[in-house]
């Protein structure tokens, strides 16, 4: 509570760990899409695996897994 | 509970039960145990998308007409499945009227299964949630008090496992009791639209419960079960591996083991063919029924085996969970070409035959990639080329045997690479105006395949197919029958003896000049138009123009291959088949849409005439100038 991470991109947070979100940037349809697939700020999710590729990373979010693209994933901050 | 009024209603009209819910939270299994299987797909006008139909078993009580509508991840810009099933909850759909709804939700995934729940909860119809995955949940340490859960709700709740059956009875018992009597002031119809607040407000609901209760404080974060197969299949070394194992069981399923099946449907319907007009000699009614009509049939047919056997592995990969994992692994590069990751399915399938391919798009959930993968998939390699190949590359390098190998397999190459050319471009140059939607795939817990579920979903799908797109390949195929069998002399509509006479053989002739460039006479041409009905129809009119007589298709085709070697223009010594006229025909196959089947179903499947029509006249267009271009070209370069 006391001390406050910088808020970064989730694309760029490292796998199995635990993030925070903080809030979403980017086109505001898409937004509005991941804000119902339970992307809330606030929320707890981690990064659970990325593809050989690098890209898709697999999010665990809500008791469910999601597979976002790098580009998608950047449109969230976590902190 | 019921009352004589209900019993009346119930008498006079069957109520419709939707079925609702996300991807994944095992609807359709459900549709499975609550009408035993006996269900439909049902298609209705003005949209591509299917929905399943069917009846609730008798022992059931009164039946209940029960639509499975598609699963809907969120009603914010959504696929065109998604946006049919909010239209049929918000009771827009003019066909299909629910009554009442069940929410099939997963309990592993509450959260964000009630939010959807919300949405429907303010229909203002009768509402009951049937909770699935409740073994999971038990795998997961967790469990779910059910009275809680549906006291916090408002609304009934009742635990089924569709797989077993188990619950399903009890199910369909409260949808009776509550169908006729909504119950009032349900904490689901509270939940805000606005999904910050909506989040809060179940999570607030579901911990004032107390209703999901967890053995220790760690337990139940993830299924154990799918973590230790997705550490494998998702492995930055072993997940490509896998995914190429699967890929080559799902290419050799449709390819090789389809064949024996093929062969025996097109074997026993030339039979029936041959009996025809065996049994009725010299009579043209009986060769139309002979060779058009069954013939026709026999089209359709043919592409049975391929279609089953692609849509019962497909169910299985969707139904596994692999799926989902294998369209992550490949997204990346495809995504770069504008389509999704799960356009490998439709595309690998476009190896074997466009027209199960085109159906395959489905899986994809959203427009823009679905269009650009249907649009791609005619340029894949499909069997139907693979005899005019043999005949053309036989031609082409006589004696070598294995370079004619070589040239096939790069044949094969080429087509992905073009193909995958042609999305790049097209994604960046004609879908540009569209954004790319969102991945965001759901990777569903992994769940050992049902097999009675699967192939009655598999017979679900692939007889769909026969209704929709057996009418109009059948209709195309009795056309090309007469086009290439009656042909028109003054005053009178006549069957020639010989194909010179047809209709097909003048409009040969007239395309002539056309033909010319491509280095190639009007007999070549009536091939080209034959292969219309199927491309492998080429050999086989080439066959007859040219005058090949034989038995059987062995010596059809060394018959053939005599007569190309020798075949001159009419009334010169110049040859027809020259390394670049062959090289020209080569071209001309490997781009253009020779198959009304595929236009057909393209079709059907995007409901409009647009992109079938634009497909059948660009790939045929470039297929031609291409031809002619590299004809030239050889030419130019001296060769002959």
């Amino acid at each position: 509570m006391t001390e406050t991470l910088p808020a970064k991109r989730l694309s760029e947070v490292s796998l199995n760990e635990w993030c925070r979100i903080d809030r979403l940037e980017g086109p505001r349809e898409d937004c509005e899409r991941l804000l119902d697939l339970g992307f809330t700020p606030g929320e707890e999710i981690i990064v659970t695996h990325a593809a050989p590729l690098g890209d898709p990373l697999v999010i665990r979010v809500r008791g469910a897994l999601l597979a976002l693209r790098k580009r998608e994933a950047a449109w969230i901050l976590v902190e | 509970m019921t009352t004589r009024l209900s019993e009346v209603e119930s008498q006079t009209r069957e109520l419709t039960l939707c079925l609702v819910g996300m991807p994944n939270s095992g609807k359709t299994t459900l549709m499975n145990a609550i009408t035993g299987g006996n269900f439909r797909t049902a298609n209705y006008p003005g949209v591509t998308v299917s929905l399943l139909r069917g009846k609730s078993k008798a022992e059931f009580g009164p039946a209940l007409s029960i639509v499975d509508l598609p699963g809907v991840h969120s009603p914010v810009a959504p696929s065109p499945e998604e946006e049919l099933a909010c239209r049929v909850i918000e009771g827009n759909h003019a066909r299909v009227r629910p009554d009442a709804f069940v929410l099939v939700a997963d309990a592993t995934q509450l959260e964000r299964h009630l939010k959807f729940a919300g949405f429907v909860a303010k229909q203002g119809k009768p509402l009951v949630v049937a909770l699935t995955m409740i073994d999971i949940l038990r795998r997961m340490d967790q469990s779910v008090d059910v009275e809680k859960l549906a006291a916090a709700l408002g609304v009934p709740v009742v635990p089924v496992d569709p797989r077993s059956g188990e619950g399903v009875a009890e199910l369909v018992k409260t949808v009776h009791k509550f169908a006729s009597a909504p119950p009032v002031g349900s904490a689901l119809a509270r939940i805000p639209d606005e999904p910050v607040s909506a989040f809060k407000v179940i999570r607030d609901l579901l911990q004032g419960s107390h209703a999901v209760r967890r053995v220790s404080r760690l337990s139940g974060l993830t299924d154990s079960h799918t973590t230790r197969i997705d550490r494998i299949v998702l492995h930055r070394y072993w997940g490509f591996p896998v995914f190429f194992l699967v890929l080559v069981s799902l290419f050799a399923a449709i390819f090789w083991a389809a064949q024996p099946f093929v062969d025996a449907i097109d074997a026993g319907f030339s039979m029936a063919g041959d009996l025809v007009v065996r049994v009725f000699p010299e009579s043209i009614i009986a060769r139309f029924i002979g060779e058009g009509v069954i013939g026709g049939v026999g089209a359709v047919a043919v592409f049975f085996p391929q279609i089953m056997i692609l849509f019962f592995l497909m169910t299985l990969l969707e139904d596994s969970g692999y799926l989902a994992r294998g369209a992550t692994l490949v997204d990346r590069p495809l995504s770069y070409l504008g389509l999704h990751g799960r356009s490998f399915v439709p595309m690998l399938s476009g190896f074997a035959c466009a027209i199960p391919a085109v159906l395959a798009a489905r899986a994809i959930p959203a427009r823009r990639e679905r269009i650009l993968t249907i649009w791609i998939i005619p340029l894949m390699s499909c069997s139907a080329r693979l005899p005019v190949y043999a005949l053309l590359l036989a031609a082409l390098l006589p004696g070598a045997a294995w370079s004619a190998g070589l040239s096939l397999a790069g044949i094969y190459v080429g087509s992905l690479l073009i193909a995958s050319l042609t999305a790049g471009l097209a994604s960046r140059l004609v879908f540009s105006y569209r954004k790319p939607s969102l991945l965001a795939m759901e990777l569903p817990v992994y769940r050992t395949p049902r097999w009675k579920p699967i192939l009655r979903m598999t017979w679900a799908r692939g007889s769909s197919y026969l209704r929709r797109a057996g009418v109009p390949i059948m209709t195309v195929s009795a056309c090309l029958w007469l086009l290439s069998n009656f042909g028109y002399v003054p005053k009178a509509f006549v069957a020639p003896a010989k194909m010179e006479g047809s209709f097909a053989a003048q409009l040969g002739q007239k395309m002539e000049p056309m033909l010319r460039p491509m280095g190639v006479d009007w007999r070549v041409g009536v091939g080209l138009i034959s292969a219309f009905a199927a491309r492998e129809v080429f050999v086989s009119s080439m066959a007859i123009v040219f005058h090949v007589d034989a038995d059987n298709d062995q010596t059809a085709q060394a018959g053939l291959l005599q007569q190309m070697r020798t075949a001159t223009f009419p009334g010169t010594s110049q040859m027809i088949f020259t390394p670049s006229s062959i090289f020209g025909l080569i071209v001309f196959f490997f781009f253009s849409l020779q198959c009304f089947s595929t236009v057909a179903v393209v079709r059907k499947e995007t409901n409009s005439w647009r992109l079938a029509g634009t497909q059948l006249a660009f790939y045929t267009g470039l297929g031609y100038v291409l031809a002619v271009a590299s004809v030239q070209a050889l030419r130019a370069l001296g060769v002959a």
